[in-house]
């Protein structure tokens, strides 16, 4: 890390910007909201607004430009435009283009300029140019006052992007910077920086080669890069603290079937590792061939529990798409929407979180109405499997007559709006809708319980769901036979491990030839988000020993507080399923304790673990390590981290069996760790 | 040194010798037959994923049992050979129920997390627990089933160089069995952590069978050897000396006690013992942490170490820096 770059991060870091934010005045003139403005004008004329508010703020020093000032952007419709639009149509989250994958590269490699010359007089066209134009004096305006302050470097860098073609590095990313920046400025959200590896490639390559920079100062440029992207993430919409979708993607196959790992793939591991911080959070796109050295540089960001890189692994997420309809060169394309959802960059407007389908609920209600009746598990999944069909079908039917809010702006970055003239919320060549998929290992262990202590063993029908009826309350030998005795998701058991498969092909079925009214397919997924709690909350004591109160675990992941064998059973089972059918995404999640990383031979263990996934057929991966939070948290609620394993000295073990002191002893071991 | 064949490779069942260990302390050893295939073997835990137990990604499983009474044992769960109650006395909310469900009744009251004197271990008091706080350390496993536990995992073994390690307790303690298993395995690296406190026949068939040998060094002087772990040291420097000579791959570990090993002297003696030592992959240094005692509560145990827990243990690496032997750190 260069002084530069540690003396930004300080200043960051002290948060010496948020001096220079202001509140929105109280008399605003909102002049867009006027009855008379189609939405797609208010859009662009509130976009306007917000930049012509901002005042250029460069910090010392400064590589990279563009700081938020005004946090807060006013709304296009007032109140009562507003009801009246949710009276009629169905709304996806906050109303606006979320969650997309904007090509941001097509636009930087032209300049805006050249996208401007193109406009006609439409009224898209019309809202783009006012789009572009407030950028572009935006863009000016910071220019002028890094003159101002002596910088003639910057300067350079913010007269020619993000109008021009860049012509070093440098501009390239400050191009991406301003681009990025002002799709937040529109109101639009959670919306990836896609395969950034791959749109700077070019740019870092030839200043290399024509010798403008030396390894240390574009690597310091990229630092920069990074560090921008967390000045202002405090501000963007999400469920928690740093839930932005400000992601990147790296490595992967391209469109002509090549692979994309590269140089820059390499640094951003490494900048990401040396900086430590939440943004931009990294997917690392792999393959059965990718070499070990890869994911260890990937687990050396895992070691410092930063919860990401995230795996995607092509060779199943591929043939996935293509298999959805997805053309070849798009599949290969895929870069990843917020979380961990697929997405094509620049051809999608795919809503990838429509809804959820959610597993153990289903299970849980067709055991309560007719376990009595059934004699087989193959009746029991048979119903299970109507009431799969019937739970996706309703849930489309509730997703009527969408609404989203229009976005020139973003539209600049999707293929065939500035040729069609419509804007990117009424669609793209893609338009797909992607439900998740919530609570399948306890919707898998409740089917595998039920087999084995009904169908093949002594308990009555009535006795287990009179025992469910009472939180079992009075049938510990029963909720203990259930809970520890039963095959469980996880462990590498085929017999409950097949019922997961089962599960998500009746889903992969369920949606299968359904179409949503703009024509698009359903795609079903392995993703809870939070639609996870929603469903737990939904149900009492289920019958594979849960008792009501205990959460599902997020996403594609074993039930918590059952004994599990280990990481190695856990890659095993999630990953036999043929997961190509239900690629919407959602991945599976291990943690483990940062005392697991205090031995440098770990990495390369810890990335054979991840490398075993990809081999055996896993779609996607997140690994956590477990740092102090978790474990104070885990003193509060001891029955959540059943399965919390800490490495105490020569030996690991439970979290929550341990001794207060000696989990006070750890705790504090593990904040003298950095 | 063995009586097994020179010419047997490793990984063939060798004729397990009959030994009167000497050591046992009046503990009732598990079944054993002539050549494992029907022993009963008690373990108390199979760890997937152990990184710290050898190359590669492997599995570690802890066999019950252990004739040495080391005062900062860490694994009290492993001292006894029999199953037997643990309790988690930390997240235990004292509500009863367990004490109810107990056949002994409250003649003979405990208090507190209910673990009474006299426990048969029966697990009925297991189920009675809605926290899951309770279970029984020691599980019974035939050498044909635990050799299939483990086989299931052998392509992963294979694919990463890791394979299996036998831990404890004292693995040697049940040796016919942990031999039976060996056996059985599907050619994967195989590894054993042991104090070495066993008979130089035993040890000599370990060396032969096993692909790498992890033996503690814990106490250099005999006097202090017998009192900080109970047991006399002799046969340790035996095998120590075994290891040597021989071409096994090995380890030494230190685990470093403050006040009790951790000066230069022990490492002096260390690097003598290994010094030239053509198979000693390196020396495993492991110094003392506090939560040594985590797990005697749970056991009904009292952790009474004689020596400061609290006081910083010291190394003195740089004896084998001089004479060039590898070694790491284990903070
Ligand atoms: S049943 Fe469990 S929680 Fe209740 S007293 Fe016994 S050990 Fe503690
Ligand atoms: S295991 Fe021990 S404490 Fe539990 S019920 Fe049996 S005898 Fe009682």
């Amino acid at each position: 890390m260069t002084e530069r770059i540690r003396a930004l991060m300080h200043f960051q870091w002290e948060r010496l910007h948020h001096a220079a934010r202001i509140a929105l005045p109280e008399d605003l003139e909102l002049t867009y909201r006027d009855r008379s403005l189609p939405d797609t004008l208010r859009t662009a004329l509130r976009l306007k607004q917000a930049l012509e508010m901002e005042t250029p703020y460069l910090f010392d020093n400064e590589i990279i430009a563009f700081t938020r000032t005004v946090p807060n952007l006013p709304r296009i419709f007032d109140d009562a435009e507003w009801a009246a639009i949710t009276e009629g149509h169905f709304i996806h989250e906050l109303g606006n283009v979320s969650n997309l994958s904007p090509d941001y590269a097509s636009v930087i490699s032209v300049g805006l300029l050249a996208w401007r010359e193109k406009l006609g007089e439409g009224e898209l066209h019309r809202a783009m140019r006012i789009s572009i134009d407030a950028v572009l004096k935006l863009t000016a305006r910071y220019a002028a006052a890094a003159r101002a302050k002596g910088d003639e470097a910057l300067a350079e860098v913010l007269d020619r992007v993000p109008a021009l073609p860049p012509r070093t590095f440098r501009e390239a990313l400050q191009s991406l910077r301003i681009l990025h920046y002002a799709m937040w400025c529109e109101g639009d959200y959670h919306n990836t920086m896609g395969r950034f590896d791959q749109t700077m490639i070019p740019y870092l390559r030839a200043d290399l080669e024509a010798g403008r920079e030396t390894e240390e100062s574009a690597f310091e440029l990229l630092e920069a890069f990074f560090l921008a992207c967390n000045r202002d993430s405090d501000l963007y919409p999400g469920m928690q603290q740093g839930d932005n979708g400000q992601s990147i993607v790296l490595g992967g196959m391209l469109p002509d079937g090549t692979d994309g790992f590269n140089l820059l793939s390499k640094w951003c591991l490494k900048a990401s590792a040396e900086l430590r911080l939440i943004d931009p959070k990294i997917n690392l796109r792999v393959n059965k061939d990718t070499p070990l050295e890869v994911y260890e540089l990937g687990t050396q960001l895992t070691k410092l529990g930063l919860g990401f890189p995230q795996y995607e692994n092509d060779d199943v997420a591929i043939p996935g798409l293509e298999a959805l309809g997805y053309d070849t060169e798009d599949a290969r394309n895929y870069a990843m929407a917020a979380c961990w959802e697929f997405i094509i960059p620049g051809r999608a407007m795919d809503i990838v979180n429509i809804g959820a389908l959610p597993f153990a609920n289903i299970v849980d209600r067709v055991l309560r109405e007719h376990l009595t009746a059934c004699r087989s598990l193959e009746e029991v999944k048979a119903l299970v499997r109507e009431a799969i069909f019937a739970d996706v079908r309703k849930t489309l039917a509730e997703r009527r007559n969408l609404y989203v809010i229009p976005s020139p702006y973003l539209s600049l970055f999707f293929d065939g709006c500035l040729e069609s003239g419509r804007d990117i919320s009424l669609g793209c060549k893609y338009n797909n809708w992607g439900l998740h998929g919530t609570g399948v290992a306890p919707a898998a262990d409740m089917l595998a319980a039920v087999d084995q202590e009904v169908f093949h063993g002594d308990t009555a029908p009535e006795a287990l769901l009179r025992a469910m009826a009472d939180n079992f309350v009075g049938h510990d030998a029963l909720r203990d036979q259930l809970k520890y005795h039963c095959p469980k998701a996880g462990n590498d058991d085929d017999r409950v491990d097949g019922l997961v498969g089962w599960l998500l092909d009746t889903f992969a079925d369920a949606v299968e030839g359904l179409h949503n009214e703009r024509g698009g397919i359903i795609r079903a997924g392995t993703g809870s988000a939070m639609f996870y709690i929603f469903h737990a909350n939904e149900l009492g004591a289920t019958a594979d020993g849960r008792e009501a109160g205990v959460p599902l675990p997020a996403n594609y992941a074993p039930s918590l507080n059952i004994r599990l064998n280990g990481p190695v059973s856990l890659i095993k089972s999630f990953s036999k399923p043929d997961l190509r059918r239900t690629i919407n995404g959602g991945p599976l999640t291990i943690e483990f304790s940062d005392s697991v990383f205090s031995q440098e031979e770990s990495i390369t263990k810890v990335a054979q673990l991840v490398r075993l996934f990809v081999q055996r057929g896993g779609h996607q991966l997140q690994l956590n390590t477990v740092n102090r939070e978790r474990m104070l948290d885990a003193q509060k609620h001891p029955e959540n981290y059943r399965n919390l394993i800490v490495r105490v000295w020569g030996w690991s073990g439970y979290f929550v069996e341990l001794d207060k002191c000696y989990q006070d002893h750890i705790i504090r071991r593990a904040e003298l760790l950095v | 040194m063995s009586n097994a064949s020179p010419l047997q490779p490793k990984g063939q069942a060798a004729t397990a010798p009959h030994e009167s260990c000497g050591f046992q302390r009046g503990l009732a050893a598990p079944a054993q037959a002539r050549n494992g295939a029907t022993a009963v073997g008690i373990v108390f835990d199979i760890k997937e994923f152990a990184v710290f137990d050898g190359p590669g990604i492997r599995t570690t499983v802890f066999m019950k049992g252990c004739p040495l009474r080391c005062q900062w044992c860490h694994n009290p769960e492993g001292l006894s050979p029999k199953p037997q109650l643990m309790v988690s006395t930390a997240a235990c909310v004292h509500c009863g129920a367990c004490e109810r469900a107990c056949p002994l009744g409250a003649e003979v009251p405990t208090g507190g997390c209910w673990q009474p004197k006299g426990c048969t271990a029966c697990g009925a008091c297991v189920p009675a627990c809605r926290g899951g706080f309770r279970k029984i350390a020691g599980t019974a496993w035939t050498a044909e089933d635990l050799a299939a536990r483990l086989n299931k995992d052998a392509d992963v073994f294979r694919a990463t160089g890791g394979g299996v390690t036998f831990s404890g307790g004292e693995p040697l303690l049940q040796w016919d069995f942990v031999s039976g298993v060996l056996d059985r395995l599907a050619g994967v690296h195989t590894a054993v952590e042991t104090s070495g406190f066993t008979t130089d026949a035993v040890f000599a068939q370990v060396m032969e069978k096993l692909d790498l040998v992890m033996m503690d060094w814990k106490v250099s002087d005999p006097e202090a050897h017998r009192r900080y772990t109970g047991v006399d040291q002799a046969p340790i420097r035996r095998h120590a000396r075994m290891l040597a000579a021989g071409d096994t791959p090995f380890i030494l570990r230190m685990p470093i006690i403050p006040g009790v090993n951790d000066e230069r002297e022990h490492f002096e003696t260390v690097a003598e013992l290994v010094k030239g030592a053509k198979s000693l992959v390196r020396v495993d240094v492991l110094p003392y942490q506090r939560a040594a005692g985590a797990k005697y509560d749970m056991v009904g145990r009292t952790y009474a170490p004689e020596f400061d827990e609290a006081a910083a243990p010291k190394y003195f690496l740089d004896v084998f820096e001089r004479e060039g032997i590898p070694c790491q750190v284990f903070r």
